[in-house]
């Protein structure tokens, strides 16, 4: 009869489906404290899954009946993933505990959303990679809803969810199309299926269909409408969650498609991926401009730098690749910070969102002004932070694949978007002192931290990392 | 020891600039002194090792720039005429800090001023121990900036920001010049270094070049661009403009920008490069002139300034001329002789009118002045001594180097050279005659200045009266002590590769000038004393009926020639319309309307304009997102 | 043949009717019956294709669960149709505009509907015969093999649907009375009731 599928590939998904029903139990049983618990033993799951990660995905596998594949590159991303989880639950600790949350399911569902990442990372079939996506955005609907007190948060998730529906059903819809015309759903198949065949209108409208749901998950414009309303309501630390684990998930899985199954195609994604990536990063970079809201600011932003990380994607090449992943690790190392940041905007016990908030902070509370002054030079991309690093590998790959106007557009966007960076910096040291923040928690002190020196020290340090990405760069070519 | 001379006076404008306010008043003051104190010392061991010793040295400290074939290190040079300059800059300026500590007694920015007056020190000596010409502009524009920082020290006075600025950009002006000339230089020769330079001079003896569709002789072009520069910074006619205005500065700040710094460096500059104009003749011809007619010029000025401090500026110009003419008349020798002299005596007078300011209670104007001298006794003797050392009464300082430098212009023995002889005499009479009216003016006669002034002068601290002391020892002996080796017959011993000199030693030649020649110079001195005894102390209503009689001659040179107002004719207006033009129509007009500021307008605007769209409605959302697949299907369908 | 062909048209009709009908009918529990009769037609659809199993699964699931909740939720929400109608003039154009440039591209591109060479045997490749294993069991075959991944990780989303839906709604109300058995059941007289002597003349303390 039929084998048993080669489980091995698959261990820390596995694993991770395994630790949410546990965290599930161990939730619905313990009495005392249960989301501590529940938080400290997630990202406990992270850890190992991470290490499972290292551990079981080194050779270039598929299984389930060639449905899910690893290689390094699927590998480098699903760390990337593992460890914004980590650090979302990491920063939701001391969150919960201020507002009094006392409801474990908000780690099970950043679990269970990880996983579904995973997949689609992974994913090697329009099925499974629908299926993850599914259980993906599934999973950040309940999240972005959590406060279902809060009038903004169930307006969030009520948004989220139908806008999000309507992306899956663009991304069904293509999935179909391909489907009907190329009579096959999995990504080998799909590739030697386009490799042989001629030009196929029907494939290629079903493709656009495709990136539209995709573009849709990683907020590009114009299916990034939804952000700012989603970022704003959600609760905080989900907006770190949201603005990181998703966009690297969905963009990895992007990569893997277009220069996978869809290569032979180039010439027509790649033109609306150039509208799409100029489009977000003007438009991150404009609209931010008239933001007062900290977290819509930095919806914006995050639409920009998508874009900007798309620039890697459009120039579908190695190097193209490579600084997309270097982008998106150092992104989650800004990001993360600047939400530690936000989590630690809080006046007399309450958490506030106002730009404003922040004035005079460089008097009031020096080591957060300092660490958010480091992000946000390096979001701006101000050598020699690691932000400026990230963009010089982007557009330097766009300029050797030939894409000079993309380039010249990403480094004007960037200086018309280092405004607002710059405007934050300035409203922290030059305008008159409010009320003053109230001291930050320990874990998001750390996180801050961690991330602000991150960003620093990156420039001292870059070969690590850059071998990982090399290594994942390399791996997703070969085959 | 050489680099401590060097650095010790930027540690102490380091520690005193940046820690002034920690570590207090006090400290600041004894660390900058301290600073160039040791300087001083160690420039003494220095310069018997370097110029009567013979060790010549160059102490390479690290690479600057190297880029292509331009190479140029960070260096120390010590011959004997950086040797002589270091010396007498760290000793007059030693004496000025340790002066400037009672002085400023009363400002409430001690800390800031000494730490300028430190740096400034600086400067000058890393200008005259620079051993190649991009470390000597470095110096050279270190001076200009602390000289604007020390004019406008007292910054709240609108007056004294004028003269810096002022001073500053004719500066400027100066240093275009010697930046051309520089640029010059490493055109022909494609080297900075001074050795690699002189090396290579005599070998581009008659290039030419084409400047400006004028083929002319390439070494006269630098020759005079270099000297360009040093007209500039020393003051001579046509740039000379600033050096009166500078006077808004503390007076230590006057003494130290014209006697020990900053105006002799276009004097050493001259006497540097000389390997260089000794093959540029008609440079020389242009040095001398201009250098004969600024000390003509100058002195007329002074004989009717009545700021005490001014009339010594005008004399600083003056004695400058009288270097450079000498310089062009090839006794380079004797010009940085009567340098070092000057820096002394100069140094003297300035600090000692600083003492009768601080005695009048701020008051400069000599005509407020007048019958004080019992009551300041020291420095009535002091300022004495000075203006006998300045007027070259034997056996004062400047008795040997001027005369030399006058006989050296009438032994030169070129239509130039007596020229400069003739200006030379004259400027002589005239500096007896405003010297000894200022003395006059100053000590003598009725009091005119108000009772409570006058019942308030008093002999100034002995902080300030004992540096005074040290300085008059140098305005006295400095001259007869350093005769032999400057100028006289050990002058080949002394000066050895430091100056060049081609042809006929004009020195030798000057001591062997007709007996009138020695003693016109002492002839006119004291008719021009005798003159001003007898205008200001017998028959003081002459001088004001003179000007009377003759307000065209007096309005003229009260006005300074009026220099300054067809500059600001020439120059500062069309400048300022200019300015206008282009600031108003071209900056604000074009380039920020439709550049910076009608971006940020426009992106404001469309930021203002996204935000507008973000409705929050969801089925907008919605339908923005088919709109955008629409576009896209549309655009792959027709047009992929 | 005839038949068949006969009921596609007719089942395929309905189908596009009824959701027609789904859109514009004003009421919306209308909407939702003809919500009701599109499934059945799409049932049928299926039935033609031999694969009865999805038809059923269709009508059971479909018809007799999501359809009715959705016919419960209709009819307690109240909805004003009115309010919902309101301003739709302004987009209608617009809306018109995009939808018929779609859908006239989504008719090129199946008029030109040219499909790969090995296309349809590729798609029916999973598909036995009919005759020789009923559909049911054919579904079964690869559901629990080659699709197991697809069928677990459905099985997590509905899992996660089901997380979702009582974290957002359950609520633990303050003042409300339940009955607990246990409690009923473990109560012993001595815990309620207390027997107490009241002296004559005197009342409870």
């Amino acid at each position: 009869m039929t084998q048993m599928p080669n489980l091995v590939p698959a261990y820390a998904e596995i694993f991770l489906a395994l630790s949410g029903l546990l965290l599930l139990m161990v939730g619905v049983f313990r009495k005392t404290d249960p989301v501590r618990g529940v938080a400290r033993l997630a990202i406990l799951a992270f850890s190992v899954a991470g290490v499972l990660v290292l551990t079981t995905n080194a050779v270039a596998v598929t299984t389930f009946s060639g449905m899910f594949a690893v290689n390094a590159f699927t590998s480098f991303a699903k760390l990337l993933v593992l460890l914004g989880g980590g650090f979302a639950v990491f920063l939701m600790l001391p969150w919960a505990k201020n507002e009094g949350i006392a409801r474990f399911e908000l780690p099970v569902v950043m679990v269970f959303a990880v996983l579904g990442m995973m997949m689609m990372i992974s994913a090697n079939d329009l099925i499974s990679l629908y299926v993850g996506l599914e259980l993906q955005s599934l999973s950040l609907y309940v999240l972005a809803a959590f406060h279902r007190g809060n009038l903004r948060a169930t307006e969030a998730g009520v948004k989220y969810f139908i806008l999000g529906a309507l992306a899956s059903g663009l991304l069904l819809y293509g999935s179909s199309l391909i489907y009907g015309f190329a009579g096959t759903t999995s990504f080998v198949g799909l590739a030697s299926a386009l490799s042989s065949a001629q030009e196929n209108v029907g494939v290629i409208v079903g493709m656009v269909f495709v990136i539209s749901g995709l573009a849709f998950k990683i907020s590009a414009v114009p299916f990034h409408m939804w952000t700012p309303d989603v970022y704003e309501g959600s609760p905080t630390p989900v907006t770190a969650f949201f603005s990181v684990a998703p966009k690297i998930a969905a963009l990895c899985l992007f990569l893997r498609i277009l220069v996978g199954p869809f290569d032979d195609l180039m010439f027509q994604w790649r033109q609306v991926l150039i509208v799409i990536c100029v489009a977000s990063m003007l438009w991150g970079a404009v609209a931010a401009i008239a933001q007062s809201n900290i977290k819509r600011l930095m919806a914006y932003s995050s639409i920009g730098h998508v874009g900007y990380a798309l620039i890697g994607l459009v120039a579908a090449t190695p190097e193209g690749a490579r600084g997309m992943i270097y982008y998106m690790l150092i992104y989650l190392f800004m990001n993360v910070g600047t939400f530690a940041v936000i989590l630690s905007m809080r006046v007399k016990d309450r958490y506030v969102e106002g730009v404003n908030d922040l004035s005079g902070l460089s008097k009031t509370n020096p080591a957060i002004a300092l660490a958010l002054t480091v992000l946000m030079f390096s979001m701006a991309g101000i050598p020699p932070l690691a932000g400026f690093f990230g963009k010089y590998f982007v557009f330097v790959a766009a300029i050797n694949a030939g894409l000079i106007p993309l380039a010249v557009i990403g480094v004007l966007s960037s200086v018309i978007g280092a405004y607002y960076y710059l405007r934050l910096i300035k409203i922290m040291y030059f305008d008159e002192a409010g009320e003053g923040l109230d001291k930050p928690d320990l874990s998001t002190g750390v996180v801050m931290g961690v991330c602000a020196l991150a960003v620093v020290v990156f420039i001292l340090v870059p070969e690590p990392m850059l071998a990982g990405a090399d290594a994942a760069a390399a791996a997703l070519f070969q085959g | 020891m050489y680099a401590a001379a060097i650095f010790l006076p930027l540690l102490g404008a380091a520690i005193a600039g940046f820690f002034g306010r920690r570590i207090g008043d006090r400290a600041s003051q004894i660390v900058t002194c301290a600073g160039v104190g040791l300087g001083a010392v160690l420039s003494i061991p220095i310069f018997f090792s370097v110029a009567v010793g013979g060790n010549e040295e160059v102490v390479t400290l690290a690479t600057w720039i190297n880029s292509g074939t331009f190479e140029t290190a960070w260096a120390l040079r010590f011959d004997t005429l950086s040797a002589v300059m270091v010396m007498t800059v760290t000793c007059v300026s030693f004496l000025i800090h340790v002066y400037a500590v009672g002085y400023m007694s009363h400002d409430d920015c001690k800390p800031r001023f000494m730490a300028y007056l430190s740096l400034f020190t600086f400067a000058m000596l890393m200008l005259v121990t620079a051993d190649n010409l991009v470390q000597l502009f470095f110096g050279w524009e270190g001076v200009g900036v602390v000289s604007y920082l020390l004019i406008g020290f007292w910054f709240k006075k609108p007056t004294a920001n004028a003269a810096a600025i002022k001073a500053f950009v004719v500066n400027r002006v100066g240093d275009f010049g010697f930046l051309l000339g520089i640029f010059g230089i490493y055109l022909l020769v494609d080297a900075v270094s001074f050795d690699t330079v002189f090396d290579a001079v005599p070998s581009h003896a008659e290039d030419a070049v084409t400047f400006f569709g004028i083929e002319g002789h390439a070494l006269t072009l630098i020759a005079l661009l270099l000297f360009v520069g040093a007209m500039g910074k020393s003051a001579q006619l046509f740039l000379h403009t600033w050096l009166p205005d500078a006077m808004e500065g503390p007076t230590p700040v006057s003494a130290l920008i014209h006697a020990a710094t900053m105006v002799t460096a276009g004097v050493f500059l001259v006497a540097r490069m000389s390997p260089l104009f000794e093959y540029a003749p008609a440079a020389l011809e242009v040095v001398t002139v201009v250098g004969a007619s600024t000390a003509f010029f100058a002195a007329t000025i002074g004989c009717v300034q009545n700021d005490i401090k001014r009339v010594i500026a005008y004399s600083t110009c003056s004695q400058l001329g009288y270097m450079f003419f000498a310089c062009g008349v090839g006794a380079y020798s004797a010009a940085i002789f009567h340098l070092m002299t000057h820096a002394w005596f100069k140094a003297l007078l300035f600090l000692g009118s600083g003492s009768v300011i601080h005695a009048m209670s701020d008051e400069q104007d000599m005509r407020k002045m007048g019958g004080i001298w019992k009551h300041v006794k020291v420095t009535y003797a002091m300022m004495w001594i000075g203006t006998l050392a300045l007027v070259a009464v034997p056996p004062f300082a400047g008795y040997y180097s001027k005369d030399m430098i006058l006989e050296a212009a009438y032994g030169a023995h070129t239509s130039v050279g007596q020229y400069a002889f003739i200006m030379g005499i004259a400027a002589a009479l005239m500096t007896a005659f405003y010297s000894g009216r200022l003395l006059f003016m100053t000590f003598h006669g009725e009091p005119r200045a108000e009772k409570e002034v006058m019942d308030h002068v008093h002999e100034s601290p002995l902080i300030m009266t004992l540096p005074l002391a040290g300085l008059a020892i140098g305005a006295i002996f400095a001259g007869y002590i350093g005769y032999d080796v400057f100028i006289g017959d050990g002058r080949d011993m002394f000066w050895r590769d430091a100056i060049a000199v081609l042809g006929n030693d004009p020195i030798e030649a000057a001591h062997h000038v007709p007996a009138w020649v020695v003693w016109s110079p002492m002839v006119v001195t004291l008719l021009g004393l005798g003159l001003a005894y007898h205008l200001y102390m017998r028959r003081p209503d002459i001088p004001g009926r003179l000007a009377a009689s003759y307000p065209l001659v007096y309005k003229f040179l009260l006005n300074k020639w009026y220099f300054d107002e067809l500059y600001d004719f020439l120059f500062v207006r069309p400048a300022f319309r200019i300015g206008r033009v282009l600031w108003k129509r071209g900056d604000e007009g074009v380039i920020d309307r439709f550049g910076p500021d009608g971006i940020s307008a426009s992106v404001i605007a469309g930021a203002k304009r996204l935000g507008a769209v973000q409705t929050g409605y969801l089925y907008h959302y919605a339908f923005a997102m088919i709109i955008g697949i629409a576009l896209f299907v549309s655009w792959i369908v027709v047009g992929g | 043949m005839i038949a068949a062909a006969i009921a596609f048209y007719v089942f395929a009709t309905m189908a596009v009717i009824g959701g027609l009908n789904v859109i514009f009918q004003r009421n919306p529990v209308h909407s939702v019956l003809w919500l009701i009769l599109t499934f059945f037609n799409a049932a049928g659809l299926f039935v033609i294709l031999g694969a009865e199993f999805v038809a059923m699964i269709l009508v059971v699931v479909y018809v007799g669960a999501v359809a009715v909740l959705f016919l419960f939720v209709v009819m307690m929400l109240d909805i004003n149709i009115t309010v919902i109608r309101e301003g739709i003039h302004k987009y209608v154009w617009a809306g018109l505009l995009v939808g018929g440039v779609l859908l006239a591209e989504l008719v090129t591109v199946f008029t030109s509907w040219v499909m790969f060479d090995d296309a349809a045997s590729l798609s029916t490749a999973p598909t036995p015969d009919p005759n020789v294993i009923t559909n049911t069991e054919a579904l079964g075959n690869i559901l629990y093999t080659d699709y197991v991944y697809l069928f677990q990780a459905a099985g997590i989303i509905l899992l996660v649907a089901m997380i979702g839906s009582i974290v957002l709604t359950y609520r633990t109300r303050t003042g409300v009375r339940k009955q607990v058995i246990a409690d009923q059941v473990a109560r012993r007289p001595s815990d309620t009731l207390e027997m107490v002597k009241v002296e004559s003349g005197k009342g409870l303390q």
